[in-house]
């Protein structure tokens, strides 16, 4: 009986490194002696689409897909592309997803508010599908090492656990493709990956410094005149003006307390208050 | 930020003013003003005329008066000779105070009465319906000028320093805590002070030289601040500014503070900034 074929997928969007990262996987298994066979799409990037790799290897590997529902491991360099290619995985299978969050312009769905349908980073998107989900925050830790364009080899690092080959056939296939010159940098990285991948790292962006929480922003529905002026100088984005030419508050979690809506408001709608205060409902 | 509903007749809320306009912002500066030197409601006497700008009188819960059009410094200088113990406010337009009641703001300002004089230039009328106002740029669209004004405009602030104010300001409505400090300043300056309120009108003036609305307007006169205070250069108001070849700079800020008798009704009776 054959060793079963494995596989594994690698995702992110245009520039990050996905198609490098897959040539260096690939050539690490061709190293440790596996039949390996790699496909991509790529150049995807500019039209909002993501960019992929899909590598499989064992002792003869027949086609260069990955199955849905069979991969080993999937490899997100970027947060909502590790929800996209969720499926791909095993039952049992891991995740290995950059924290780090890159809004493509097609989920901004207001252009003035820049209120997205970009997904909450959250973990437990992971648990409820029965994987190992391992949250890496590739960009900070590449960035500590000095160049946060070698943030693909920490991600390597995390994934290199589940591939099952020595560590010799990865850092040779990172040395031997990499751009020359970033040799260090990236097996630093790639080492860095390895240590951080048990890690549990906090999901929750740390807060401004300064920052007490949010204010709570009162609109008076029956004052406000839908003149759009608050919405326009708010600079954490905080307010939005619908269709319908209502006032609303978008991005509740952020507001500064600049004051400059409540002090721009033609029409007095608009309450800032400290975050410890309680607020009465607003007026409909 | 302190509550300052608590000047505001509520019960005439919302007011009549069009969406974007600005002088809701320069009422809420101005209570702010009265709020930060803690002036008692019925110390405070608004005295306006006709336009939008006087009906601002009508939603501040002080002692307010409104007039007939263009006369209101005249109704001041009764009033403050009167009841000198109260701190007259005068609201006005561009259109009010400098054409219909031109004589009188200048007269006040020879005299020197200490009065406060807020004066909302907006570039147009526009309780009356578009028309071109002596404030108007050369070239505003407007009902009476619909090819473009070819008149040249005032400069209010020029009118009132040689008609001898002893104080005289400018400001923009897109600067609110700036308005605050210059308004503050003036109610407290012994004598006639002048403070012309640079203010938008996008329901004639934008609509009619296709300026935008309300928001378009202010931040293109935030980005014409060439003043002391330029309070929201940082902000993302006035990065996209376009260039001041259409909108030539203002210059805010004080622009002239000095000490002079002040008008008392009697001879010899004028005290000097005491």
């Amino acid at each position: 009986m054959p060793e079963q074929t494995k596989g594994l997928v690698l995702a992110g969007v245009g520039g990050q490194g996905v198609i490098l990262a897959g040539m260096i996987v690939a050539d690490a298994l061709v190293r440790a002696g596996h039949d390996v066979k790699q496909s991509e799409v790529h150049g995807m990037a500019q039209r909002g689409g993501s960019v992929f790799s899909h590598i499989r290897w064992g002792q003869s590997v027949d086609s260069p897909l990955v199955p849905e529902a069979s991969a080993e491991v999937l490899a997100a360099f970027e947060w909502a592309e590790a929800l996209r290619w969720v499926s791909y995985v095993r039952e049992g299978g891991a995740v290995v997803a950059d924290l780090r969050t890159i809004v493509p312009p097609g989920a901004c769905r207001n252009t003035r508010s820049w209120a997205t349908t970009y997904p909450g980073v959250d973990p437990d998107l992971f648990v409820d599908r029965r994987l190992t989900a391992h949250l890496v925050d590739a960009a900070s830790t590449a960035t500590e090492l000095g160049n946060v364009r070698t943030a693909g080899s920490v991600i390597l690092g995390a994934v290199s656990r589940f591939c099952g080959i020595d560590q010799i056939h990865w850092e040779a296939a990172i040395e031997s493709l990499v751009p020359r010159g970033t040799e260090e940098v990236n097996l630093a990285a790639f080492r860095a990956g390895c240590e951080v991948g048990e890690a549990t790292i906090p999901v929750a962006p740390a807060p401004p410094e300064g920052f007490s929480g949010p204010h709570q922003i009162e609109i008076d529905h029956t004052w406000c005149k839908g003149c759009d002026i608050c919405s326009r100088v708010c600079p954490e984005y905080c307010l939005a003006v619908d269709l319908r030419g209502q006032l609303n508050v978008v991005n509740a979690d952020v507001c500064t307390g600049c004051h400059l809506c409540e002090l721009l408001c033609p029409d007095f709608a608009i309450s800032i208050h400290p975050p410890s205060t309680e607020v009465v409902t607003a007026v409909d | 930020m302190n509550d300052v509903k608590k000047y505001l007749r509520e019960w005439a809320m919302p007011h009549v003013l069009c969406p974007g306009c600005a002088h809701g912002i320069v009422l809420r500066s101005f209570l702010e003003a009265v709020d930060q030197l803690q002036l008692a409601q019925d110390q405070v006497a608004m005295v306006a005329g006709i336009g939008c700008s006087s009906r601002l009188a009508g939603y501040a819960d002080f002692c307010t008066l409104h007039g007939t059009h263009g006369r209101a410094p005249a109704f001041a200088t009764g009033l403050k000779l009167a009841r000198p113990e109260l701190d007259v406010v005068v609201v006005t337009g561009d259109g009010d105070g400098l054409a219909i009641g031109g004589n009188h703001l200048i007269h006040a300002a020879r005299r020197n009465i200490d009065i406060t004089v807020l004066l909302l230039n907006n570039s147009i009328y526009g309780m009356t319906g578009g028309q071109v106002a002596p404030t108007s740029p050369e070239g505003t669209v407007a009902s009476t000028t619909p090819s473009g004004n070819t008149e040249p405009p005032f400069d209010p602030c020029q009118l009132l320093l040689g008609a001898g104010a002893s104080y005289v300001a400018r400001v923009l409505a897109a600067t609110p805590t700036e308005m605050t400090k210059v308004m503050a300043d003036a109610i407290l300056h012994p004598g006639f002070a002048f403070i012309e309120v640079v203010a938008d009108c996008p329901e004639y003036f934008g609509r009619y030289n296709k300026a935008g609305g309300g928001a378009e307007m202010l931040t293109q006169l935030a980005g014409r601040d060439t003043g002391v205070a330029v309070q929201l250069a940082d902000k993302r108001f006035v990065n996209h500014i376009p260039s001041s070849e259409t909108a030539p700079g203002l210059q805010t800020g004080v622009l002239r503070r000095e000490t002079r008798p002040v008008f008392s009704g009697v001879r010899g009776g004028g005290d000097h900034g005491a």
